[in-house]
């Protein structure tokens, strides 16, 4: 099966990869897998108010959800936090032209965000506490 | 127990006949199970040793050479039990794939339906992905290569501990739709995670042994 151009242009050149400092107020980490195939994803926020300023991901896995992460931080960057967990799997999988069996990757991506999200939530109660 | 219905002989097997080597007819769509067909009690046990037993038994009493004169729908048949053995085989001598099969078999869910593993379990793996990543960057006996290989006996002795996790939930064998099967499948799911880890462990010493890329 072959990838599409854009597959391919994120796993060559993956935006926004690294890390940032997890025990940060400001940021959400979320960390999702995909138990069919082992891949796991790290994807990470950085808010200001409530605007997503930075984001970052580590994944490791196959090309597709790679460039499926890769994408979903380019996507976030500058958005609101409600903004960000409405992105649906179906919009990167349009994106990306991913085939059927690769359908898996992008709602890695997509749980990956809210789980972030949730993570950075969790962590402003905590802090209002 | 069922009988033969040629020679009236008690069965072990649903698919051949040990006393009078009659190759029996298997209603189309019914597969025995694999613990029926290699004629071995149902459960999460499984003595290797009595198990491979069974299929060279049965796998010579239902082999295609056997029949090579006999009349098609004979011949078929078994091709079909010599297929069935092999596979049933596979399936229960491999501890993964068994308790795959246990946990569908007695209505539990699948891995897609049992997705959400705990958080900390996934951190881990990302740290034990992240091992790796450090040690293809890094040359042979530097510490990053140390940590490959407390890594690699981690990888084993948290899968043991999955596998015996596995065990208490299995034996005694729940009954169908008691037992609440999904703890069993989150402990598949984490070897999942752990075996794909090993096999990336394996894939890095391959290649340090090929010599540096080019």
């Amino acid at each position: 099966m072959a990838y599409s151009d854009k597959v391919l242009d994120h796993y060559n050149k993956p935006r926004n990869v690294g890390s940032l400092d997890k025990s940060s107020t400001k940021v959400g980490t979320g960390v999702v897998g995909a138990p069919e195939c082992g891949d796991v994803m790290k994807l990470q926020i950085e808010v200001e108010g409530d605007v997503i300023v930075d984001a970052k991901f580590k994944t490791f896995g196959c090309g597709s959800a790679i460039a499926s992460s890769s994408l979903a931080t380019e996507w976030i960057k500058g958005k609101t936090l409600d903004e960000a967990i409405a992105i649906q799997n179906t919009q990167i999988v349009e994106e990306l032209s991913l085939p059927p069996v690769k359908i898996h990757c992008s709602v890695l991506a997509e749980d990956a965000i809210k789980s972030a999200v949730a993570d950075f939530k969790t962590k402003q109660k905590g802090k209002e506490a | 127990m069922q009988t033969c219905p040629e020679c009236q002989s008690s069965l072990s097997t649903p698919l051949v006949c040990l006393d009078c080597h009659a190759l029996l007819p298997q209603t189309p769509g019914q597969t025995p199970s694999p613990f029926d067909a290699l004629g071995v009690e149902l459960g999460w046990r499984v003595e290797g040793k009595a198990l491979k037993k069974q299929l060279l038994k049965l796998s010579r009493a239902v082999h295609p050479d056997f029949f090579a004169t006999a009349d098609e729908a004979t011949r078929n048949r078994a091709e079909d039990a010599s297929a069935l053995l092999n596979s049933a085989f596979e399936t229960l001598k491999d501890d993964f794939k068994r308790a795959d099969w246990l946990v569908k078999v007695l209505g539990g869910p699948s891995d897609s339906e049992e997705r959400q593993m705990p958080r900390a379990f996934l951190m881990q793996v990302m740290e034990w992905n992240e091992v790796l990543d450090d040690a293809r960057s890094a040359a042979q006996g530097s510490a990053e290569w140390n940590a490959v290989a407390e890594l690699e006996s981690e990888l084993a002795t948290e899968r043991e501990a999955r596998f015996s996790a596995i065990a208490k939930q299995l034996d005694p064998l729940p009954a169908k739709g008691a037992g609440d099967l999904a703890p069993v499948r989150q402990e598949l799911n984490a070897v999942r995670y752990i075996d794909r880890t090993q096999a990336e462990v394996k894939q890095l010493k391959l290649q340090a042994t090929l010599g540096p890329k080019s």
